[in-house]
């Protein structure tokens, strides 16, 4: 097992090369850099030509690519071109932890909500409750967030006044636990958001899976064996029904930590989402490709996640 | 059967869902409306008090630069207008009017003006603020590495200063161009007689004792550009707490030497565009403002607030259509006029004109701002002293005149496919490029598209750019372009037109060309007749209607800053270019 993780770390390397290569070219294929679109008329346009020159814009581009390998490897990702006199390590570590609360907070009302939800209905399927539960399903998976997110502000936060509307806590300088609690607060109503759709196609996909496995014959046999009902639910069908679950959370984990751009931009929430669109809108290369390689890293690990949680649940999936 | 059955009833019950929320929308603005009325009454009390804290809104958050001398945005200016003071400031008239300096005079020609300044202003952390600090401002900003660090405000306020290229290309240590007399007199040194040396004066001041042993180099990251608390200047308000991207505190500065502020505290909040006149309505939100205030298309939805009042004024730019008189070889960077080819499409100034009758401005504006703009005949904005309204062609709406100007320069459709061919029969068609990220601009181009149409002009409308390849392009590749539409926002310091319309210019993306339009722009600020602002005015409006005969552009529309605040906001005094004027005199009634 352990030798088995170590083997696929490695393999993670040859891969993100790969990774910042396409997408330092993609980048330099776009038209534009970060200073074609700031035009001020009060200045004067030689003083971007000298920012390109200082900041090695002008150089080929295998010389660029090569200079941002140098640091990267070390661990410097070099200083954001838009924001002014900011290491990119310091843009995005102020960010990630925003983002990685907001990812924690959806992952488990995701998953709270939705599995137990789509047991339910698989037991007992064609009831009231079950067809809630489906109409639910499609009502979150049809909403756009954008859409959710203005509606649930205009509600709980404008209306009613419960929740806040924006950002991730409500004044600078608290601490402890009343910003913990303050924390929580701000989360709840940007990740049932995110979470919506992901909860919806969850309960679905439970549902489907635990139908699928009541139905199979060694239910049967566990049934036969005269296994009350609830150690046949929990023993025998959940394990093998969370399997491909453990597939997509591990896709999963990798899409929240990427940030989730809409929801952030809806509250305003200081994510890495918002961050990562920015320096796109802005040619900010150097934020970019960090963050790109954060994210197939996090997907790798994501799915690395995932087949070591397979063996964990299904304990005739061995790695060796 | 039952199948069928079963969706239909859940998509029944999905509507009945969608719908229950949609309800949920649009009906509460009447019970916010009574909490207001009852804000009214409290008002009737009294003058000014002390105390109280207003938040302000803004959509997106400052990048995060708080030092004056590198700010770029107007998200960074709505902390930095609270925190730092220039020299001079300006009235409503836009006349430079004295701040930190108390008077100034002129030397015989010029080239040099004093500045006497306040003695009882001390910077946020008790420090006296001095000559040496004005000084130090502009010696910082004409540093060698002032421009490499990211500096842009060197060639608008320190450039006429003398030796100011000496010193900037690190030629020499010795920076001449502002001195101190004493601890309370400044000398500005130009090295020409300048016309805009007040406007050239009016740069916020950064404190030497704090900077005094930061490389410039090193300013952008240090943490005095940048932290609460270490950010210190003169102004009415302390910068001394933020949570970066979400919130950013101001508090008063009670020695602050205009008299204390009444207000405790300003905060800035960053929300979505989208929520800002929820959270206006609700209270949450006490102003909103700079640099995006509301939507036209809000307008009526932010008056019905009962709360809330709307503060409307013209804005400093405008959205114009380029017409391209020449154009630039592929590949060559110079901005040398005689290397330009003419634009056959468009050489003909009937033509120009044609299409400048047969655009309705007031209809686009009517249509997309909902009335909440103004049509401007001239690229200088219409506060200024210099606006002339009178002389220059206005191009009032007339489709008759476009199609007899058209006529006449011999553009006539012979083929009779609807669209005119050029003198020589052959095919003729213009282009209309336009960039991504103004909605307004957006949906603008498509109108008019058919109002050339209309008059006979085949039209090409490109597919939009998103901005940063469409400048690129505009720069580099605009070869073969023809229209394009763009907007400016200008500076209130002064009206001169030059950086934008000179030939030589390198933001005359029309590539313009006219000899005696240069020769006037070079006029209005020649001295020692420009010291004069009546000499200026009579060259400008002639200037204005070389403009607007020759068409270099025609100047779209200029959209109405719509500002809002709470009504129990009160001693907000506005400047035409700012909403934070005074900010110490603001106070609140409840």
């Amino acid at each position: 097992m352990f030798q088995y993780i170590i083997r696929r770390i490695l393999v993670f390397i040859p891969m993100l090369f790969v990774l910042t290569v396409i997408v330092f070219a993609l980048m330099q294929a776009a038209p534009g850099d970060a200073f074609t679109g700031k035009i001020d008329p009060t200045v004067d346009p030689e003083v971007y030509e000298k920012r390109r020159e200082a900041l090695g814009l002008n150089d080929p581009i295998h010389i660029q690519y090569w200079n941002w390998v140098k640091g990267a490897v070390r661990g410097d990702f070099g200083d954001s071109l838009i924001y002014k006199g900011r290491a990119v390590s310091d843009l995005i570590a102020e960010r990630f932890s925003n983002t990685v609360n907001l990812g924690v907070m959806t992952l488990i009302i995701t998953i709270v909500v939705s599995i137990p939800i789509g047991i339910y209905s698989a037991r007992h399927p064609y009831t009231p409750l079950d067809y809630g539960a489906t109409a639910f399903g499609f009502f979150g998976l049809a909403t756009p967030n954008f859409f959710f997110g203005l509606v649930a502000i205009y509600i709980f936060s404008i209306k009613l006044g419960w929740l806040p509307a924006h950002g991730t806590v409500s004044k600078p300088g608290i601490e402890g636990f009343e910003l913990f609690f303050d924390k929580i607060k701000h989360l709840i109503l940007p990740s049932i958001t995110l979470g919506l759709a992901g909860t919806a196609s969850y309960m679905r996909y439970m549902r489907s899976e635990v139908l699928d496995v009541l139905g199979s014959d060694y239910i049967r046999t566990a049934r036969a064996k005269g296994m009350t009902e609830n150690t046949v639910l929990y023993k025998h069908t959940l394990r093998n029904a969370l399997i491909p679950i453990i597939t997509l959370l591990g896709f999963e984990v990798g899409v929240l930590l990427g940030g989730a751009v809409i929801t952030e931009s809806v509250f305003q929430f200081p994510g890495l989402g918002t961050l990562f669109i920015t320096s796109i809108g802005n040619r900010d290369y150097p934020v970019i490709m960090a963050i790109n390689l954060m994210l197939g890293f996090f997907v790798l690990l994501g799915n690395l996640l995932a087949d070591i949680f397979y063996s964990i649940v299904d304990p005739r999936i061995r790695y060796d | 059967m039952n199948l069928k059955f079963k969706r239909s009833w859940l998509i029944l019950l999905s509507f009945v869902l969608m719908l229950g929320i949609l309800a949920a929308c649009s009906g509460g603005s009447d019970n916010t409306s009574t909490e207001g009325e009852e804000g009214d009454k409290e008002q009737t009390e009294a003058g000014p008090q002390m105390g109280g804290t207003v938040y302000g809104a803004m959509d997106t958050a400052p990048s995060g630069s708080f030092n004056p001398i590198f700010y770029e945005e107007a998200y960074e200016a709505n902390i930095l207008d609270f925190v730092f003071e220039g020299l001079v400031t300006q009235n409503d008239s836009l006349e430079f009017i004295p701040n930190l300096a108390k008077e100034w005079e002129y030397n015989e020609d010029h080239s040099e003006i004093t500045f006497k300044l306040e003695e009882n202003v001390k910077w946020h952390d008790g420090e006296p603020f001095t000559a040496h600090d004005v000084v130090f401002t502009y010696k910082a900003m004409s540093d060698p590495a002032y421009i490499e660090a990211g500096g842009v405000r060197a060639s608008e306020y320190a450039s006429r200063l003398v030796g100011y290229t000496e010193y900037s290309e690190g030629q020499t240590d010795e920076f001449q161009g502002v001195v101190a007399e004493d601890d309370h007199t400044v000398t500005f040194k130009f090295a020409e007689p300048n016309v805009i040396a007040l406007s050239d004066a009016s740069f916020p001041i950064i404190p030497e004792h704090i900077f005094k042993d930061i490389p410039v180099a090193d300013m952008p990251s240090a943490p005095e550009s940048r932290q609460p608390g270490k950010v210190i200047g003169t102004g009415p308000f302390k910068f001394t707490e933020m949570v970066q991207g979400e919130q950013y505190v101001l508090e008063k500065n009670a020695d602050y030497w205009q008299g204390e502020p009444y207000l405790d505290s300003v905060v800035w909040k960053v929300v979505d565009q989208a929520v800002i006149l929820g959270l206006l309505e609700n209270g949450e939100i006490d102003f909103v403002a700079e640099p995006n205030g509301f939507q036209p298309a809000d307008y009526e939805a932010v008056e019905a607030m009962a709360n809330v009042e709307i503060i409307e004024q013209p804005d400093f730019g405008y959205q114009l259509m380029g017409i391209m008189h020449n154009h630039r070889a592929a590949g060559d960077m110079t901005l040398d006029p005689s290397k330009w080819t003419v634009n056959e499409n468009l050489k003909d100034q009937r033509v120009r004109q044609a299409i400048a009758y047969a655009i309705d401005r007031q209809a686009i504006i009517d249509g997309l701002l909902y009335g909440r703009g103004i049509v401007q005949n001239s690229p200088i904005a219409t506060q200024f002293w210099a606006y002339d309204d009178q002389n220059p062609p206005a191009y009032e709406y007339d489709p008759d005149k476009a199609n007899e100007l058209l006529d006449e320069a011999g553009y006539v459709d012979v083929d009779g496919d609807g669209f005119r061919e050029d003198p020589n029969g052959e095919k003729w068609g213009l282009n209309l490029n336009y960039p991504l990220g103004n909605q307004i601009r957006e949906r603008s181009a498509p109108i008019i598209e058919e109002f050339l149409e209309e008059v006979g002009i085949n039209i090409d409308l490109r597919q939009p750019k998103e901005a940063a390849a469409y400048f690129e392009d505009l720069e580099k590749n605009s070869q073969d372009w023809d229209l394009y539409l763009v907007g400016w926002s200008l500076s209130s310091g002064d009206p001169s037109p030059e950086g934008l319309w000179g030939s030589k210019d390198f933001y005359n993306y029309s590539r313009w060309n006219n000899p005696e339009a240069d020769k006037l722009l070079a006029e209005a600020v020649k001295p020692p007749e420009a010291f004069e602002q009546e000499y200026r005015k009579e060259i400008y409006s002639k200037w204005q209607v070389e403009f607007g005969e020759d068409l270099p552009a025609l100047i779209l529309y200029a959209q109405n800053s719509l500002w809002a605040h709470n009504s129990r906001m009160e001693g907000i005094d506005v400047l035409p270019y700012r909403f934070h004027n005074n900010p110490h005199l603001w106070y609140v009634t409840e």
